[in-house]
């Protein structure tokens, strides 16, 4: 491995692990407010919401309806309460059928 | 139930994210071979950094002559979130030391996260988030693996449909608590339009930090989050 990338790891292990590791490290110490807590419970559906929109319209860079009909697709079959994983494998296959139908990428 | 349960239980409900994190692995490696890494640099990257995000933003940065400080500077920037994240991950993991902890931290990543923290309080014990990251971690480092020694043989079209894969995951996780709860689903809204507002004028990583506290604040005054009504999904 050469020098240039060992430290290049080696300064994005730190980045990465440090902001992981300070709340195992903190957490222990606090107790939460009600106010708090429930803070904590909506954290993980306003980043998750984030975390999709608005990225899911470039998945494609070119078609944002790639990303439209995929989720699309991943709400439906959610919505049915199918296993994640059939979720998961039904949104790529509809992103697949849209693919090989119109014939792109 | 017995650790090796909640283990096994946690392997389990990490088979989702095999779906996501081979097919993005491969996305990486395939983009680390362009810029110049080789095979091992590429699988080293992620067996010690384990960040697809990051990992990607620094081959890619690394490509068009980035310089080291800049590079490991967007990686902080973007990791950041977990900072959150791994606050709500620890705040289930009261009864554990801190050894056990620290090493569950590697771990943390949206993936595991969502999947834990949207997890019945019951099931969602220490030794189900280490079966949980055995798998996000085991997927990410091959799917790296095959991207560096296999770019090309991974038709297009396939390749280019799997990019959907995280979003239908973060989808999948988020409509069960959405569907009984419809002012959670309000407050789902309301970030997606926020974030998607605030990423035209700061950059992504920020807004995303942003938008998910500020939403997430405002949510604490006008969702009624019922226990059973999110957490049973």
């Amino acid at each position: 491995m050469r020098a240039e990338i060992f430290t290049l790891i080696l300064g994005m292990a730190a980045v990465t692990y440090i902001p992981r590791a300070i709340p195992a490290v903190l957490t222990d110490k606090l107790r939460f407010r009600a106010k708090v807590e429930k803070y904590l419970k909506l954290i993980p559906f306003t980043a998750m919401a984030a975390l999709v929109f608005p990225a899911i319209f470039s998945v494609d860079e070119s078609r944002p309806y790639i990303g439209v009909i995929g989720g699309l697709a991943a709400v439906l079959l959610a919505w049915r309460k199918l296993p994640l994983a059939v979720t998961v494998l039904g949104s790529i296959g509809a992103v697949l059928t849209v693919y090989l139908i119109s014939g792109a990428a | 139930m017995t650790r090796k349960q909640q283990y096994l239980c946690g392997i389990k409900s990490g088979v989702p994210v095999i779906f996501g994190f081979i097919p993005v692995g491969i996305a990486y490696g395939i983009m680390a071979e362009q810029a110049g890494l080789l095979a091992g640099e590429t699988v080293a990257m992620s067996v010690f950094v384990f960040a697809g995000a990051s990992q990607m933003m620094a081959v890619g940065m690394y490509g068009q002559g980035a310089g080291l400080a800049s590079m490991i500077l967007a990686a902080l920037i973007l990791n950041l979130r977990h900072l959150i994240m791994s606050t709500c991950v620890m705040n289930r993991m009261k009864p554990c030391g801190t050894g056990f902890k620290l090493l569950a931290a590697f771990g943390v990543t949206d993936e595991s996260f969502a999947l834990f923290t949207t997890e019945q309080e019951s099931r969602a014990t220490p030794w189900y988030f280490l079966g949980l990251i055995t798998v996000t971690y085991t997927s990410w480092v091959t799917g790296s693996f095959l991207g560096a020694i296999a770019a090309t043989l991974l038709p297009s079209i396939l390749s280019a449909s799997l990019g959907i894969a995280l979003y239908a995951m973060f989808i999948g996780l988020m409509i069960p608590g959405v569907k009984q709860n419809l002012r959670l689903g309000l407050l789902v809204v309301l970030t997606a339009v926020v974030n998607s507002a605030l990423s035209q004028v700061i950059p992504f990583s920020w807004a995303l930090i942003l938008s998910t506290l500020l939403c997430a604040g405002v949510g604490v005054f006008f969702v009624n989050l019922d226990e059973e009504e999110v957490e049973e999904g």
